[in-house]
């Protein structure tokens, strides 16, 4: 499998070296950060072969982390092994990822990497599992001590719900949901739409006694068409067609495959529970209408229109709208009635910022834009207009959480709270 | 950050063998690390091995780690020193208590890797490997192979201890370990040492809704290698890994989609085949969009092989693949090629259209793919030609210096005359290719515009001028102009016999004195038929092909019989660079698939069982009278696939306002407070 782990850092430079079998040599790693992080060839393509050895890397901000093999391994285990990695380093640093960080915990570091794999083979790479038995310093003696705490670790760390110790104890039992929705949208010049999907995720925060069997649903059309329809019920909810779903590994899929039916022992604490994907029916939050005129050799004119399209009692938040500008953009003039929009030339764009912005509303921006004289012949290349904002209470995609049922032998009631989110994605208008 | 500095005096080793040998308990420890910290950035610390070892004698665990890693980096150098801990680790492994402590004992004794020490080793990872804790089982497992890939002699009762605790095993995890190291043994021995029956089969497939991700992803990749008996059994093992299509990790799904895909030619079931494709497709898609783009990456470089064999999974789904503007340039590459291996002749426009926008993309590599890209869809698809080609020409029109994309223009250009001579008559391409031909400067798109020059003599008005330039500067060009300036050279001569008198004697008089003996050789030819027929040099150069039977749809990549190894590797480094494992690998042998046929699987509504696929013809006439050099397509037979004409618009639904806020009620004005279920 994988001979070694390196983390590299942008000047070429090893910072962690870890070798699981020794059919590599150092220096055929250290030629690979000569040649090929030295020189930034590594942003062109995360799989490289030198000489019958694979680099396989991702870089997280200034930081290579590089996986070596000379064996047809799985690249998609590879690097997703490797992202996990990085989390799992995350969750020790408090979120934080860089080179200080990964020189004054090296020793840390060195431990995780003997957990989370053994002779090239992806191991317990779980931050809250690996918590319990590597910490910063050292464990404590009690625990080395006591066999049968190290018994229940070990029979945790290998059982079917890794995820979750037993025995624990709150006071208050509570559930938090999250649902978070990114609209992706690619819209033509003329404003048709090419592409269009929302990537959900629904994030849970339990903190629940016990070992709670947790039952989840949504409105889920397929799901709603199993359900026997109860007498007098209306029926305007149809429920949403979901084109995929990704779970947490706590979900029992099986039952999913079979009834559609999400249940789990969640972890405890904060967790993904699922990721999603839709297409069909995407309530898109604004629409971008531009217009875009030449005035002469040195003048431009961008007129750009937004319109939310959202009930009238909802806000938008954060509004950022990108309006790219060419490079020898020498002065922009801008007006609009809301909002603030000011030429950013190290962003080569106009943004336009609006702190809070009322459901079905339109705003216009009108920009002038006076060019310097350039030497280069070339025409200006119009990237997109972007568009970031985040809508609070409001799911594109129009789901809906409709039930979260617990279930623990103590019958304890928590109290469940949720709160909707929609964010843009990749929110783009080709200009 | 102390341990990093670069201030390396001439004493340190010195002063860490005082420190390490220090009483003081903390100051050994520090100078340990200090050690390490060394190791890491290439220092040679192995002269303090001894010193190193002593400190073994401590029970602090974070310490034990770091001198075991010492003694892993630094035991085959010093392997006489490294037996002094092997009492150590056999007091680890055998009398603690603490299964954490036996379980780094075990790791750690494997990987000395020297082969005298693993006679000590043999006995207590025979113990460990029935340890009680799983734990320190499934340690144990992992251990075997590393003592077999170096004292493969002393280990043939562990390996029947293996195929044992397979029958028996009971955790999960322990068992996926198993069958990820009994696959490497299986490696380095070239035998087959797993032997799968029902029940384990049965054993495994329970194991993977137990286990955590990797052990899923080992037991799923070792069960795509594996060949069903009969369609049952297909059906029975695909059930329990559908469940798998919707994991969080990508590689457990996108190993459950490979293992699904190889069964699918077991099944008897021609509707469940339909029905499974279904539940694939989605699945597929969101790996396509996840949002790494390294997993994005490898997932696409897979996605020709699926496309190849499963053209029905992305029936109607083009527009997946069309590039986002911020993408890494290696993803957008990726789509580009998909795109093109996609576009049938009912999606074409759609196609063509998103091809349109990347003409102005900042890359002058990806601008020139796009350009290729646009210029094969042109000669696949007859109907699609027309816009292809105005595509083309208004590039042509705009471009104001010589780039990349440019060359390509000529190049494909060259192709779609060649395949429809008659393209000059109904737009003005050729005025406008020809306004733009000092742009031409590599030996490809030169070459092309010598060929176009001379094939088209008569419809450009300065032809004649243009290849009296050519041939001015004809010793400096490449071999490959050189050789089409000839032939056109040629062709002009018979077409304009008296004004070109002056031009072929110092074509001939150049070419004849030329370095390549191609060259030559072509110019002697030439000159000899010119001096004793001219007529049949024209029958012969000025021949237009009829029919456009060269131009054979192919943008195959794997060979029909490859398909299923490749299929079994979906993942692997080998399949990431189009290749065959043996071919990259040369320790791997591939199984001899007696398979019977390779099925393609189209979306065809008439047939209910998946066509087979035709046998694939090779023309090899037709190559002989090209007198070009090979372009780049294949010259093989490309079957497009059937697709029903479901084509759902999902645009035409986003701007209905679908009111399903139903649950607005009065909570709306606590916007960023939770709400109450």
């Amino acid at each position: 499998m994988i001979s070694s782990i390196v983390f590299i850092n942008h000047k070429g430079e090893i910072l962690i070296y870890r070798v699981y079998k020794d059919d590599i040599t150092r220096s055929e790693t250290t030629q690979f950060c000569a040649k090929i992080v030295a020189t930034k060839e590594n942003k062109e393509c995360p799989i490289i072969n030198i000489d019958g050895t694979s680099f396989i890397h991702i870089t997280i901000k200034d930081i290579v982390v590089l996986a070596t093999t000379k064996v047809n391994v799985n690249v998609a285990m590879t690097l997703q092994f490797l992202y996990q990695l990085v989390k799992v380093c995350r969750a020790y640093f408090g979120g934080e990822f860089d080179e200080n960080c990964i020189k004054k915990h090296f020793v840390l570091i060195y431990e995780i990497l003997d957990e989370v794999m053994d002779y090239g083979v992806p191991q317990i790479a779980d931050a809250d599992l690996l918590k319990k038995y590597i910490q910063e310093g050292g464990l404590k003696p009690e625990l080395m001590n006591d066999v049968e705490k190290l018994k229940q670790l070990t029979s945790q760390a290998t059982g079917a719900t890794s995820w979750r110790p037993p025995n624990l104890v709150y006071r208050k039992n509570e559930v938090y949901l999250d649902v978070i929705e990114s609209v992706n949208v690619l819209m033509s010049v003329k404003g048709t739409i090419l592409k269009a999907d929302v990537a959900g995720s629904i994030q849970v925060k339990c903190l629940l006694s016990g070992m709670p069997e947790c039952k989840f649903g949504m409105n889920d059309k397929l799901l709603m068409q199993r359900e026997p329809r109860k007498p007098g019920q209306t029926t305007t909810d149809k429920g949403i067609t979901i084109d995929d779903l990704k779970f947490h590994q706590c979900v029992k899929l099986p039952k999913f495959d079979k009834e559609r039916a999400i249940t789990f022992i969640p972890p405890d604490g904060q967790f993904e529970l699922m990721t999603y994907r839709i297409t069909e029916n995407i309530n898109l939050p604004f629409k971008i209408m531009p217009v875009y005129n030449e005035l002469g050799k040195n003048k431009l004119e961008i007129r750009v229109k937004i319109k939310s399209i959202f009930e009238k009692n909802l806000f938008a938040t954060n509004l950022a709208i990108k309006i790219p500008v060419p490079k020898n953009t020498a002065n922009v003039n801008t007006n609009s009635a809301i909002g603030k929009a000011k030429h950013e030339p190290d962003q080569q764009g106009v943004i336009w910022r609006i702190k809070k912005y009322p459901g079905d509303f339109e705003a216009l921006l009108r920009c002038e834009i006076d060019l310097g004289s350039t030497t280069n012949q070339q025409p200006w290349i119009k990237p997109p207009i972007s568009m970031e904002f985040q809508v609070p209470m409001f799911t594109a995609s129009g789901l809906r959480v409709r039930f979260l049922r617990i279930y623990e032998k103590a019958g304890y009631k928590p109290t469940k709270w949720i709160r909707y989110i929609t964010k843009a994605g990749e929110y783009l208008h080709r200009l | 950050m102390a341990y990093f500095g670069n201030n390396q005096q001439r004493g340190e080793l010195q002063e860490l063998y005082a420190d390490l040998n220090d009483l003081n308990f903390e100051k050994k420890k520090e100078a340990i690390k200090k050690v390490i910290a060394y190791m890491t950035v290439g220092k040679d610390v192995s002269q303090l091995f001894q010193s190193v070892i002593k400190c073994l004698e401590f029970q602090d665990i974070e310490m034990k780690k770091l001198i075991y890693l010492y003694i892993v980096n630094y035991s085959r150098q010093k392997p006489d020193d490294a037996i002094m801990v092997i009492q150590n680790f056999r007091k680890d492994v055998r009398k603690s208590e603490n299964p954490l402590v036996r379980a780094l004992a075990i790791r750690t004794f494997g990987c000395l890797r020297v082969p005298k020490l693993n006679e000590y080793l043999i006995e207590p990872l025979k113990d460990c490997v029935q340890d009680d804790d799983p734990y320190v089982r499934k340690t144990a497992v992992l251990c075997v192979p590393k003592v077999f890939e170096v004292s493969p002699e002393l280990c043939p009762a562990l390996l029947e201890q293996l195929q044992k605790l397979l029958e028996k095993e009971s955790n999960a995890l322990v068992l996926a370990n198993l069958i990820q190291s009994m696959r490497e043994i299986e490696v380095v021995n070239g035998k087959q040492l797993i032997v799968l029956n029902p029940k384990i089969i049965q054993k495994l497939l329970l194991a993977i809704d137990e286990c955590m991700e990797w052990g899923q992803i080992f037991i799923l990749d070792y069960l795509a290698t594996y060949d069903p008996v009969d369609s049952k059994q297909a059906e029975i093992i695909i059930e329990r890994t559908l469940p798998r299509l919707s994991h969080i990790n990508p590689t457990v799904t996108f190993c459950a989609v490979k293992l699904i895909l190889k069964y699918l030619d077991y099944l008897n079931n021609g509707d469940l085949v339909k029905n499974l494709c279904k539940k694939i497709s989605p699945s597929l898609i969101s790996l396509l969009s996840w949002n790494q783009p390294e997993i994005q990456y490898t997932i696409l470089r897979n996605i020709s092989l699926i496309l190849q064999k499963f053209p029905i999974l992305f029936e109607n789904e083009v527009k997946v693949f069309f590039c986002s503007f911020n993408e890494p340039y290696y993803i957008k590459y990726e789509k580009l090629d998909i795109m093109v291996r996609i576009c049938d002749s009912k999606n074409f426009h759609q196609v063509l259209n998103e091809l349109m926008i990347y003409i102005n993309e900042a890359d002058p590599h990806f601008v020139r793919k796009t350009i290729k890209s646009i210029g094969k869809i042109a000669v696949m698809y007859d109907k699609a030609l027309a816009e292809a080609v105005s595509i083309l020409v208004e590039f042509a029109k705009n471009v104001q210096q010589t780039n990349e994309a440019v060359q390509e223009l000529f190049i494909q250009m060259q192709i779609i005359y060649r395949k429809n001579r008659n393209l000059y008559k109904t737009n003005d391409s050729l005025k406008i290719l020809f306004s733009i031909i000092d742009y031409a400067n590599e030996p490809e798109a030169k070459s092309a515009c010598a060929w176009i020059i001379g094939e088209f003599a008569e419809f450009i008005p300065k032809s004649v001028e243009k290849m009296g330039e050519y041939v001015d500067n004809f010793i400096l060009e490449d071999r490959l102009v050189q050789l089409q300036i000839l032939t056109s050279g040629v062709k002009l001569y018979i077409k304009y016999p008296s004004l070109c008198s002056a031009l072929i004697q110092q074509l001939i008089n150049s070419a004849k004195d030329s370095f390549n003996p191609d060259v030559r050789d072509r110019t002697y030819i030439y000159w000899r038929l010119l001096s004793t027929d001219p007529e049949i040099v024209k029958n012969l150069i000025c021949y237009v092909a009829v029919g456009s039977s060269q131009f054979q749809k192919d943008i195959r990549l794997w060979e029909t019989k490859d398909l299923i190894t490749a299929l079994e590797n979906m993942g692997s480094i080998s399949n990431l660079f189009h290749k065959l494992p043996n071919q990259l690998y040369k320790n791997i042998k591939v199984r001899n698939n007696n398979q019977q046929e390779v099925k393609i699987y189209k979306a065809d509504e008439k047939q209910e069982v998946p066509s087979k696929e035709q046998e694939i013809k090779k023309d090899d006439q037709i190559q002989q009278q090209q007198q070009q050099p090979k372009q780049d397509f294949d010259l093989l037979n490309f079957e497009e696939p059937v697709s029903n004409n479901n084509n759902n618009n999902n645009n035409n639904n986003n701007n209905n306002n679908n009111n399903n806020n139903n649950n607005n009620n009065n909570n709306n004005n606590k916007i960023d407070v939770y709400d109450l279920i």
